[in-house]
């Protein structure tokens, strides 16, 4: 490939990241804004909005429920996509397609009425709105995306792998947990995130599976009910700049566990 | 991917059993453990069900569910039912949408909307996918492209209203355009197909850029190389070459991002205009505003995504066909 | 800014019984609910955290708040849980009653039970549209209108009068609205009876008025920029000056002005409707009695009312609560007489019908 087209290409990667970039930048700086309202001009910039959000607990500990969320729920969904896809992934029986297809069948359904189906089934169940049903419902609706990333690293698991565990004595249960389950390491960490991220978003479902506890997105529907105030934009800075340093606080908690066992 | 293969052999090493000291070896050795594995293995079918029977559980009771739950209120004619009232079946909820033409329109728009956008993401993303996946360094990747990922962090909500405090009359484009001299008069942008678009492909980008990504990555350079040695230039190579062989991740970037997009709802109701009106908030308005109209939102809800889903269908066979034809 | 204390031993127990829930019968977790508990659905800032920390402290009664964005979902969400709901008292638009009536949603308010009934002004609490098959529903709160808003730097005042400004040449796409409230002004304008009721027995009229109506907004729909929904995209679009007027609620438009930001508002010479958020008891409500504590509470004094003025933008139901505003919290939530004399309220008894009409109708004009 020659020097120009090299660039071009790489002026394009720059490009996208101004595009996702920008907005996220003006929605960071209109936290600072010193009105009710977000949006050109600014007249004058304050650290209210910020200092109201650390000084009002209610924002701070339904960030900390909206985690709890997501990451019980990202839990549930690795477990059970994995799973699924260990025994789809190069395995051919009767209905293999029909169970494929259900897999990802709650991926395709739009979130309203993912949301009020799951509210209509989960009365039918007997479940009370809460926590639990939207641990529930957000862990149903990531599975898909576990599952297929976890089975297209799967395909590519030399068996001669497993084989050779076998032969030394290893059965299925250790050979998946020894073997396979590391090998699928990177691969379910980018489904978590994945997870991570859909849940921590979602609106719909924890809104009609919910009780009396808003999560992070019920909160800022209400509040922009009575306008889109920096108030918002602060909060949602707040929340990405606590959720980044805790992503970085549980990599590096990580690697160094991991050092640690290795030695 | 070396490293995981001489890390995975020295743990065969060790899956030895009995004669090892680690917490492995104990549990290999400890009879309960045994017993129970050696009941759950017997036979290969005993070990093939004992796999399949709790995924298939799961998939029954909370993927087809709801989905069931669902249709069977697209066949009722109340519902939620109230006290002392008597529930029908009925089909009038489907014959409902090929009976009146204006809900059509929305339908069919969504359909276009979200072909081109899907195709629209995917000229946006390709070559940023190709970028990282063949001109970044391996341990520079991960890092890029998490870069990418940061802003999915803010909710759909608070991002929508930053297009818009970007794109409106007094938005940052619009105050750039004017400080630069380039306009006088503010151009409208916002509530037109074109806020829309920007603010939809915001949201698919990501769905698109990891398939496309992990196919690029999966590329070995050599092909490249290959076809260079014999003469290729760049255009041809990346047609003949690249294209086909990243066609699944093409197929299924733009399956993911069709289903998802024909779904969206609050960004197309913020940053659409008033002739850009989207199926799924007809649906949402059967939902919303007519409170007891459930049992016809839901049936609008199958018609849509079974549409979605045959689309889909003919879209990956035709993918299929065409990669065949071009390994021919 | 209002905010809501969180409990946090609350938080963390809901946590830790979470799973346990999941599992446990209904009528435990009604009876733990009965121990002392008002569970309220109602919108971010009706209910004033300072009251509530009160009267937490002076009853004992533990306030929990469910914030909801709008009426249908809570309809929706009322229904789902029908007829044993986990909510006491939610907060119902006065026109909307009868849906949640006919579907058995709501209990009739025993206004005996509250000593401070009469702290609400009578206009609102004796009104015609608030007692329905001889009951009183709910007790107002809070009064919002429809209005038309308008950016005082690029319209005068004069052209402000009538609702036809916004079909203007002179605004063509710099105006936006919601269409179904505008559906009703536009029959008001037309000189029919908005709410319907007037044609009750006549469905033939009353389907051939939708029709004009809705062939005048579709032949004015170059002119709209933007059929919206919600208060914080009108806001939104005045700040960023994509419109110059639209028709908005009273409140939205107030928290603007409020801000600063040169807008005014108006109730046209044609006329408009009115609505009064009411905060009612849910049928078969779990915690009917503390209900009853809390609503004599909260109508208690006119201070309380002009706090959820100061939040919402909205009109204070309370006699007496202007008081407690500001000179320009007054002026955004107070109107000339002559103004008020063209407003009239929404109504509920033809809602089947006119919503039955109408709902195809919006419809119809998005797809034009």
């Amino acid at each position: 490939m020659n020097r120009g087209n090299r660039i071009l290409i790489g002026c394009t990667y720059w490009a996208f990241v101004l595009y996702v970039f920008v907005p996220l930048l003006l929605m960071i700086l209109m936290g600072f804004k010193d009105s009710k309202f977000i949006g050109f001009p600014i007249r004058s910039w304050t650290l209210d909005w910020y200092t109201g959000v650390f000084s009002d607990g209610e924002v701070l500990s339904t960030l900390g429920y909206s985690l709890v969320i997501a990451v019980l729920s990202t839990l549930i969904s690795v477990a059970v996509g994995t799973w699924i896809a260990v025994l789809l992934e190069g395995r051919k029986f009767l209905g293999r397609t029909a169970i494929f297809g259900l897999t990802i069948l709650p991926a395709l359904i739009p979130g309203i009425i993912s949301a009020i189906a799951f509210r209509i089934y989960a009365r039918w169940l007997g479940v009370e709105p809460g926590m639990g049903a939207i641990i529930w419902s957000h862990a149903v609706h990531n599975v898909p995306f576990v599952a297929l990333v976890v089975m297209a690293r799967l395909s590519t698991l030399p068996k001669s792998q497993i084989e050779a565990a076998r032969d030394l004595g290893a059965d299925p249960i250790i050979a998946f947990l020894r073997i396979t389950l590391p090998y699928l390491v990177p691969a379910i960490l980018g489904a978590s995130i994945f997870c991570l991220l859909l849940s921590f978003d979602d609106f719909v479902r924890s809104f009609f599976l919910g009780g009396y506890e808003p999560t992070l997105p019920v909160l800022i529907f209400a509040k922009l009910r009575s306008g889109m105030s920096p108030e918002i934009n602060a909060i949602a800075t707040v929340a990405l700049v606590l959720t980044a340093g805790l992503g970085i606080w549980a990599e590096r908690f990580t690697r160094r566990m991991k050092k640690e066992t290795n030695t | 991917m070396r490293n995981d293969a001489t890390a995975s052999a020295n743990r065969v090493a060790v899956a030895r059993g009995k004669a090892d000291r680690t917490f492995w070896g104990r549990l290999a050795s400890w009879t309960p453990y045994r017993s129970l594995v050696r009941l759950a293995t017997a036979s290969p079918r005993r070990q093939f069900l004992i796999l399949a029977a709790f995924p298939l559980l799961w998939v029954l009771t909370q993927h087809l569910g709801p989905m069931l739950q669902m249709l069977r209120v697209s066949l009722t004619d109340a519902y939620p039912v109230a006290v002392g009232v008597e529930q029908h079946f009925t089909l009038d909820n489907y014959t409902r949408f090929f009976g009146e033409r204006i809900f059509w329109q929305p339908f069919f728009r969504t359909l276009t909307f979200a072909g081109v956008l899907t195709f629209c993401t995917l000229i946006l993303t390709y070559p940023v996918a190709y970028f990282l996946a063949r001109h970044v360094s391996r341990k520079n990747q991960m890092l890029m492209l998490l870069l990418l990922l940061i802003p999915f962090w803010v909710g759909e909500i608070v991002r929508t209203y930053a297009i818009m405090i970007l794109l409106g009359n007094t938005g940052a484009v619009n105050q750039a355009l004017k400080w630069l001299g380039w306009i006088d008069e503010p151009i409208p942008f916002m509530y037109t197909s074109f806020s829309m678009g920007i603010g939809i492909v915001y949201l698919t980008a990501l769905y698109m850029l990891l398939p496309l990504y992990s196919a690029l990555e999966k590329l070995p350079k050599s092909y490249h190389e290959a076809a260079a040695d014999l003469g290729a230039g760049a255009w041809t190579r990346f047609r003949r070459v690249t294209l086909p062989l990243t066609l699944e991740g093409i197929s299924s970037g733009c399956t993911l991002v069709f289903l998802i997009s024909t779904g969206f709802y609050a960004t197309p109701v913020l940053l659409g205009g008033p002739s850009t009106t989207v199926f799924s908030e007809t649906i949402a308005g059967f939902f919303h505003t007519a409170g007891d109209e459930w049992p016809t939102g839901a049936a609008f809800a199958t018609i849509m995504f079974l549409t979605a889903m045959v689309l889909t269908g003919v879209f990956q066979k035709l993918m299929q066909s065409l990669r065949k034809g071009d390994t021919k | 800014m209002t905010k809501l204390i969180l409990n946090r031993r609350r938080f963390l127990s809901t946590a830790a019984v979470t799973g346990a829930a999941l599992a446990s019968p209904a009528y435990l977790r009604r009876s733990y609910a009965a121990g002392g508990e008002v569970n309220i659905w109602t919108y971010n800032d009706f209910v004033p955290t300072a009251f509530k920390e009160q009267f937490e402290s002076e009853t004992g009664i533990k306030v929990n708040v469910r914030l909801v964005d709008d009426q249908g979902k809570q309809f929706n969400l009322l229904a789902a849980e029908a007829p044993n709901p986990t909510v006491d008292i939610m907060t119902v638009a006065g026109h909307r009653f009868l849906q949640f009536i006919d579907n058995k949603l709501l209990a009739p308010l025993d206004t005996d039970r509250l000593s401070n009934w009469g702290n609400i002004n009578p206009t609102f609490s004796e009104s015609d549209w608030s007692t329905i098959n001889g009951n009183k529903w709910g007790a107002p709160i809070l009064s919002g209108m429809e209005v038309l808003a308008y950016n005082t730097d690029l319209v005068d005042a004069e052209e402000a009068k009538s609702w036809d400004v916004l079909f203007s040449e002179k605004y063509k796409q710099k105006t936006a609205y919601i269409i179904q409230d505008m559906m009703s002004i536009i029959m008001l304008k037309l000189g029919y009876d908005g709410n319907m009721v007037a044609y009750m027995d006549d469905p033939e009229k009353a389907a051939a008025i939708v029709e004009e109506a809705k062939q005048f907004l579709i032949e004015k729909k170059p002119y709209v920029r933007k059929y919206y929904d919600g208060g914080a995209e009108i806001q939104q679009m005045f700040v960023n000056q994509d419109i110059a007027l639209g028709h908005s609620w009273n409140g939205p438009a107030a928290a603007l002005i409020n801000d600063g930001f040169p807008l005014a508002m108006t109730i046209p010479r044609e006329g408009s409707y009115g609505f009064v958020y009411t905060y009612n008891i849910a049928n078969n409500a779990p915690n009917a009695d503390n209900a009853y504590t809390f609503l004599d509470a909260i109508l208690a004094s006119p201070e309380i009312g002009a706090s959820m003025t100061k939040a919402s933008g909205f009109i204070s139901t309370y006699k007496g609560a202007t008081e407690y505003l500001s000179d320009l919290e007054k002026k955004s939530t107070s109107f000339t007489d002559e103004e008020l004399s063209n407003l009239q309220f929404f109504r509920a008894e033809a809602n089947e019908m006119k919503y039955g009409l109408l709902d195809p109708a919006v419809e119809a004009i998005k797809a034009a």
